[in-house]
């Protein structure tokens, strides 16, 4: 039997026999005998002290088993802490349950356990918590001339939990010397993840081996046991941390929240008791993290052949209540600053970030973290630019991309980009597009009449796979650029993999499956991988930064090698045979120039484990290997998407007429898998850039606090997406190049430059909705 | 209050508050949690499930309501007629074209995927669209369930015609 490579083909989902068949296993659908649920208070206020919580009533309350607070003795001395090494950080404290006073309104106060979850809002509507208010903060760039009252956290009396200045070359020189310069002031709107399924937790305590298994829908289960070790005072090893299936992420649940720490701390009071909680939507949209509430004053100049001369930038990010573990508040301005000049050459920048507290939902990681929002101010430069010297828009950016004789290109943030494909990408998307048959419809409509039509562009790229020398995340106090995989043949000749990736939907353990199939020499059907467990695979930092096929693609492909070699070692010994002219394939392996295999790999297995008088000198039992992964820098993974909107002047609907995407995701596993992971992206990005804005009135109250005012797309407004590729391999064991997040990075920048292309004005706001449409074409 | 309903073809007596959901007694009394719930309140229709014959949301019915009824849900798709195990030609096509990611929305997309087919036999992309609209589903950007939606009424009508000639 010849072995078909598993990678590059659309094999059958490992996930999807469960998922399809209502047998998935959630968080939220797991029962463990004799379980209690947990429902919490939450504060109606934006900002206020506490005076005082009485919990009496509820505790009469039918099937309430106990109330927990800030100041339970179980509660009381935790507190959650990002660190960053950054200076001038300012750390602050995230109490499991408020403490003292309340940070935004949402805020988790008191916590009810019940027989279930009925019982348990019953009780937590019985709890009276008393607020003396104080003076909220909702935006984050406030005029300097109003002082700040009653700062969120006293450690930042100015309400900056943050600020880095990037400096390259001399931007004053480059402005001085420009033919033009442009200014540009931009927000983005404030909105989140949603995932389907909404956070949940199981945790449960065995007091007499301290002993805790937490089952949660976290994308980050290390980083999870690591910091419940430490706050609750346990052995690291006597933590097992579960993520399930989970039903979505997009970096919501990249974060451990304070609900999840007071869970576990509960479930230590409470020894032997399952403690449940799974959240509701209307928590998930107070709560859980908000992202992209961002404003950049920008000046950039341009010599008249519009290269890009030097781009000053100052930058404000809503970082909300608190600086959430482990990201802290520099997630989204530490981001903006380093990739704000994208896929463009640049050699002077300044650019000053902010990260500001405000009495909001604390900002977190969401799929694309910062990126959509700069990816839109750069290109209204690029637009700026072009109004400016009467040049095409496209010509413009070709001027100034990085090109592939540029690389390896040193970004002004000295970030290092691999990529140089983006005019790659735009020239295929262009052509897939068919850009002049919309120009000509364009121009047709000017003259003729009809919807006015507007084009636009939007060229980025991803940071994936982050290596040490790049580790994601704000110096904080690990290296996110690692991952382990153990791959284990089991006697039988199956094999199993134990890998340290996570999966809210993105198929890892299919992605996984192909890897080790084809790095160990196997059918893809004979592999199966085991996830998302703590007591399982020994390590992964999970998913965030668009890292996992990177990393645990490379640790599962080393892992499969390395045990491919042990295997065929045996089997040179057992059949005397020169093990370099054997090969493992389908299972079976072969002797250069014979047709038939000469043992199968079941039968390698069989001694391994169960005949130790056929072991030949000097092998040891079993037949597995583990490895870890670090690409030490990472993979720029390049992007372009272009799409024609039309715009109606009755109504200001938008009618999206076509969309075209092009990525290089490096080579490519599962190519159905990738297309997915872009389009699901770019219907995220489509939401935020039209749809989905979080919205706070002045005293910090969440407006849109249902799926009635909060819009999430559906299949009515998503259009049919066009992908495609072009695959230059990255330099990492696979050639992968990671392609998590790139889909959500343009839609902000195409959709607010195809309006301002159909009717010739700037947009400076997000998001594009029909009523900003109408009174655009209203004036 | 005493309640008897009939789930994919099962009878069940349930004792339920009245206000316990659908969705809750499905889930938590019977142990089917393939009925998913993304929003308690009636927008995403991961709940969706079919009670004698018509789409409801199971988030926003009680369970006392579907007395003496008959509910389908996601567990009951597959099976085939003889109960053999064989995937429904929607969770064929759904696999196939990578109509799922995470399949919290999943359930929901079958059973109002599976209603749209019984009762418009051929329907077109913008068709599909439009009575898909719905479900919100936030992995997918929808590509993957409108094609397989279209794949599964694509066969199934070739199999009607293949039937009719033969
Ligand atoms: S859970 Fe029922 S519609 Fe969302
Ligand atoms: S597959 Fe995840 S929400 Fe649809």
């Amino acid at each position: 039997m010849d072995h078909t490579p598993a990678a590059g083909t659309s094999v059958r989902r490992k996930e999807d026999a469960r998922l399809l068949t209502g047998r998935g296993r959630f968080v939220s659908d797991l029962a463990l005998p004799r379980m209690r649920h947990v429902a919490f208070v939450r504060s109606p206020v934006a900002h206020g002290r506490i005076t005082g919580i009485d919990t009496a009533e509820a505790l009469e309350v039918e099937g309430v088993s106990a109330v927990f607070t800030g100041e339970h003795p179980a509660i009381g001395p935790v507190a959650l802490r990002a660190q960053s090494a950054l200076p001038g950080y300012v750390e602050t404290d995230q109490p499991p349950l408020a403490r003292g006073k309340v940070r935004f309104a949402g805020e988790a106060v008191a916590a009810v356990v019940a027989d279930d979850r009925y019982l348990a809002e019953d009780g937590a509507e019985a709890v009276v918590v008393d607020y003396e208010p104080l003076t909220p903060t909702v935006c984050a760039w406030a005029e300097p001339t109003d002082p700040v009252h009653d700062p969120v956290h006293e450690q930042a009396p100015d309400n900056l939990l943050l600020s880095r200045t990037f400096r390259a070359g001399d931007v004053d020189a480059a402005l001085a010397g420009a033919h033009v310069v442009v200014d540009r002031e931009l927000t983005t709107n404030r909105h989140g993840g949603n995932p389907i399924e909404c956070r949940a937790g199981v945790a449960r305590y065995e007091a007499a081996d301290r002993k805790l298994t937490f089952l949660s829908g976290t994308q980050v289960p290390w980083i999870v046991r690591t910091q419940l070790a430490e706050l609750l005072d346990l052995p690291e090893g006597n933590i097992r941390v579960i993520a399930p299936d989970v039903g979505g992420g997009f970096g919501v649940k990249a974060v451990l929240y304070p609900e999840d720490v007071a869970l576990c701390l509960m479930a230590m009071a409470m020894p032997g008791t399952a403690l449940k909680w799974v959240e509701d939507r209307v928590e998930h949209l107070l709560a859980a993290t908000h992202a992209r509430d961002h404003r950049y004053v920008l000046r950039a100049g341009f010599a008249a052949d519009g290269e890009l001369l030097a781009v000053q930038a100052d930058v404000w990010c809503n970082a909300g209540a608190y600086s959430v573990y482990p990201w802290t508040a520099g997630i989204e301005p530490l981001m903006a600053g380093g990739l704000l000049t994208g896929p463009y050459k640049l050699a002077d920048y300044r650019c000053t970030v902010r990260g500001v507290a405000t009495n909001t939902s604390p900002s977190g990681p969401y799929r694309g973290v910062a990126r959509p929002s700069t990816v839109f101010a750069m290109e209204a430069l690029m637009d700026s630019g072009a109004r400016a010297l009467a040049m095409d828009p496209i010509a413009l950016r070709r001027r100034n991309l990085i090109l592939p004789a540029d690389i390896p290109y040193r970004m002004p943030s000295r970030l290092v980009d691999d990529s140089g494909a983006y005019e790659a990408c735009l020239d295929q998307a262009i052509a897939t597009f068919d850009l002049e048959r919309w120009r000509a419809e364009q121009t047709r409509r000017r003259v003729e009449g009809g919807r006015p039509l507007g084009i636009g562009v939007g060229l980025y790229n991803e940071l994936t796979g982050l290596g040490r020398a790049a580790s994601a995340g704000p110096r904080m106090a690990f290296r996110t650029g690692h991952d382990a995989c153990t791959v284990r043949i089991n006697p039988d000749g199956a094999v199993t993999v134990f890998s340290g990736v996570t999966s809210q939907g993105q198929g890892l353990e299919t992605t996984m499956a192909q890897v080790v199939a084809d790095a160990l020499g196997v059918a893809y059907e004979a592999v199966e991988v085991r996830i998302g467990d703590t007591d399982q695979s020994l390590w992964g930092f999970g998913a965030f930064s668009s890292r996992q096929a990177v990393i645990g693609g490379g640790a599962a492909h080393l892992a499969g090698e390395h045990v491919r070699g042990k295997a065929l070692a045996l089997a040179a010994a057992l059949r005397e045979a020169p093990v370099e002219d054997l090969d493992l394939r389908g299972g079976q392996v072969y002797m250069a120039g014979q047709e038939k295999p000469i043992i199968s790999l079941a039968e390698v297995a069989k001694v391994a484990y169960l005949q130790s008088d056929r072991l030949p000198e000097g092998f040891e039992p079993g037949l597995e290997g583990t490895k870890f992964y670090d690409p030490i820098r990472g993979a720029f993974a390049a992007g372009a998407q272009i799409a024609a909107l039309e715009f109606d002047p009755a109504t200001g609907e938008i009618g999206i007429l076509d969309w075209v995407c092009v990525e290089d995701a490096g080579r490519i596993v599962h190519p159905v898998i990738v297309d997915g992971q872009i389009a699901g992206s770019i219907a995220q990005g489509i939401g935020g850039a039209m749809y989905e804005h979080l919205v706070y009135d002045d005293a910090g109250n969440l407006a849109t606090g249902t799926l009635l005012d909060y819009l999430m797309p559906t299949a009515g407004e998503i259009p049919e997406l066009r992908i495609g590729h072009v695959s230059t391999p990255a330099a990492n064991p696979t050639g992968v190049r990671g392609v998590g997040e790139g889909g959500t990075l343009a839609p902000n920048a195409v959709v607010a430059g195809a309006l301002a292309d159909a009717l010739g004005v700037e947009i400076d706001d997000l998001p594009v909705t029909p009523a900003r449409v109408w009174e655009l074409m209203h004036p | 209050m005493k309640i008897t309903l009939t789930v994919n073809g099962e009878r069940h007596r349930l004792d339920v508050e009245p206000r316990r959901t659908l969705a809750d007694a499905l889930r938590e009394d019977l142990g089917l949690t393939g009925t998913h719930l993304g929003c308690e309140h009636g927008v995403c229709g991961a709940c969706t499930v079919v009670v004698d014959g018509e789409p409801v949301r199971a988030c926003l019915m009680f369970a006392v309501q579907a007395d003496d009824a008959a509910v389908a849900t996601v567990e009951g798709l597959a099976g085939g007629a003889d109960g053999d195990g064989t995937l429904h030609p929607l969770q064929e096509a759904f696999s196939r074209c990578h109509g799922l990611q995470c399949g919290a929305c999943t359930p929901g997309m079958l059973m109002t995927a599976a209603h749209l087919l019984d009762t418009e036999p051929d329907p077109d992309r913008a068709t599909i669209r439009a009575e898909m609209s719905g479900n919100i589903c936030r992995c997918t950007g929808y590509t993957g369930i409108v094609d397989a939606v279209a794949d599964a009424a694509a066969r199934r009508a070739r199999g009607l015609r293949a039937r009719e000639t033969s």
